[in-house]
């Protein structure tokens, strides 16, 4: 099997699900999260293979900050390099609620051609 | 892959460096930092194996260095799209030079650009005061066992103060500078640090930047003030006219404070003649618009030659 051609639609469906994601974890999470408890959060929820690599999850919370959808504050901490915990905005919370909206629809379409209900 | 799997922190970042090689030297500060942010807590979370085994298992995870590149790349090409200010050049490209001269007004970057050179005279005595006592008491107390902490300490909020100007300037004239400190790397000894420190040639330019800020501040800031004075009474003179005219002088504003270099508030004494002036007080600020628009960017490329560049 083509390894790299599946790999391309993986990375191109993560394109705008990373960062939904992302909001999601942040926005159950009951506190700030900074850069690599956040990947372990996601890498122990995956199984098996990830689904994208943990490397490509940094610039997109800096990305969601620069948006305004996260705030940021760097902490110093005794076990290494200072580090930056991320916080959902109110901003951030609805975009959140319309991505998930987008997520469902576009997951249900999908699913009706994929698992053939529709006929 | 194309590059042998990195052994050590030190290998990976360098990979990453270069694949990142012909990127802005922000984005690649704030990628380094990352990487070394995650790699550090990996190695410390796992403190039972060697560097080198945690670091054959990062490809897997956190990426190659080649992906987390393209990671970069990709993001900062969409946040830039996405948080850009439209730039008004690009559609005034064909527009006659009369109205790409006055579209100027319409560019949100000059006046932020104007805001920045006012400013700089505070920021300016700040670092400026800064820099000298921090110099000057760390070579006094160097004999002393304070001196150590107090110099790291010093060198510490040197760059802080380089990261918030970076910030500040990004914000004003929309340059790409750095958004995470530069990484201080792993714990070694105070006298080791500070050995690093003195050798970084980075300290040194953010130091002599900081220096620097005052004699530009000034600069910057008469500009600013001189150009808008003029330009703003010199527009303004039709209302000053009227105001004289029909005795409408607001209250608590003296006549006097509408002179300028002996230029008073009752000239020009036709109505005509302030249109004339107003004329050339918009011409005038046409340009200081645009001259803060030329130095804001000049100083953006300065200040990343002095506080970005050596150290990336």
């Amino acid at each position: 099997m083509d390894d790299s051609q599946a790999r391309k639609f993986q990375k191109d469906l993560n394109a705008g699900l990373v960062a939904l994601v992302l909001l999601a974890v942040l926005e159950r999470s009951t506190e700030d999260l900074y850069g690599y408890e956040i990947a372990k959060r996601l890498q122990r929820a995956n199984e098996g293979e990830a689904l994208f690599k943990e490397g490509t999850i940094y610039p997109v919370l800096r990305a969601l900050a620069a948006a305004g959808l996260l705030t940021s504050r760097v902490v110093p901490s005794y076990a290494g390099p200072p580090r930056r915990y991320y916080r959902i905005t109110d901003e951030g919370r609805t975009m959140l609620g319309q991505w998930s909206q987008i997520w469902r629809q576009t997951r249900g379409f999908v699913d009706r051609f994929i698992e053939g209900t529709d006929s | 892959m194309s590059v042998n799997a990195a052994r050590s922190i030190d290998e990976y970042l360098k990979q990453l460096r270069s694949a990142l090689a012909d990127q802005d030297p922000a984005l690649i500060q704030d990628a380094l930092y990352d990487a070394e942010e995650y790699l550090r807590a990996e190695v410390a979370a796992h403190p039972n194996r060697s560097e080198a085994d945690v670091l054959e298992l990062i490809a897997s995870t956190y990426g190659a260095p080649e992906e987390v590149a393209a990671a970069y790349r990709d993001t900062e090409v969409k946040v830039k799209a996405a948080l850009k200010t439209p730039a008004p050049r690009a559609a005034a490209a064909h527009a006659s030079g009369v109205r790409r001269f006055f579209g100027v007004f319409m560019d949100t970057r000059a006046y932020t650009s104007l805001f920045y050179m006012l400013l700089t005279l505070a920021t300016g005595i700040i670092y400026f005061t800064f820099v000298v006592t921090g110099l000057a008491l760390s070579a006094g107390l160097a004999i002393l066992v304070i001196g150590i902490p107090f110099f790291l300490a010093f060198i510490g909020m040197a760059r802080v103060l380089a990261l918030g100007e970076g910030r500040l300037i990004e914000a004003t004239t929309g340059e790409r500078m750095p958004r995470r400190p530069v990484h201080p790397g792993p714990h070694a000894g105070w006298l080791n640090r500070i050995s690093d420190m003195l050798k970084d040639l980075r300290t040194w330019t953010t130091l002599l930047y900081l220096l620097l800020m005052l004699p530009l501040g000034i600069l910057y800031f008469t500009i600013a003030v001189t150009g808008l004075t003029l330009g703003l009474r010199l527009a303004l003179s039709p209302l000053v006219v009227v105001a004289r005219d029909f005795g409408w002088l607001p209250p608590g504003l003296a006549s006097n404070m509408l002179e300028i270099d002996g230029v008073g508030y009752g000239s020009p004494h036709s109505f005509i003649a302030a249109l004339f002036c107003m004329a050339l007080g918009i011409v005038i600020l046409a340009l200081i618009l645009h001259a803060a628009r030329a130095i804001a960017r000049g100083h953006a490329r300065l200040a990343k030659a002095l506080l970005v560049e050596p150290g990336a």
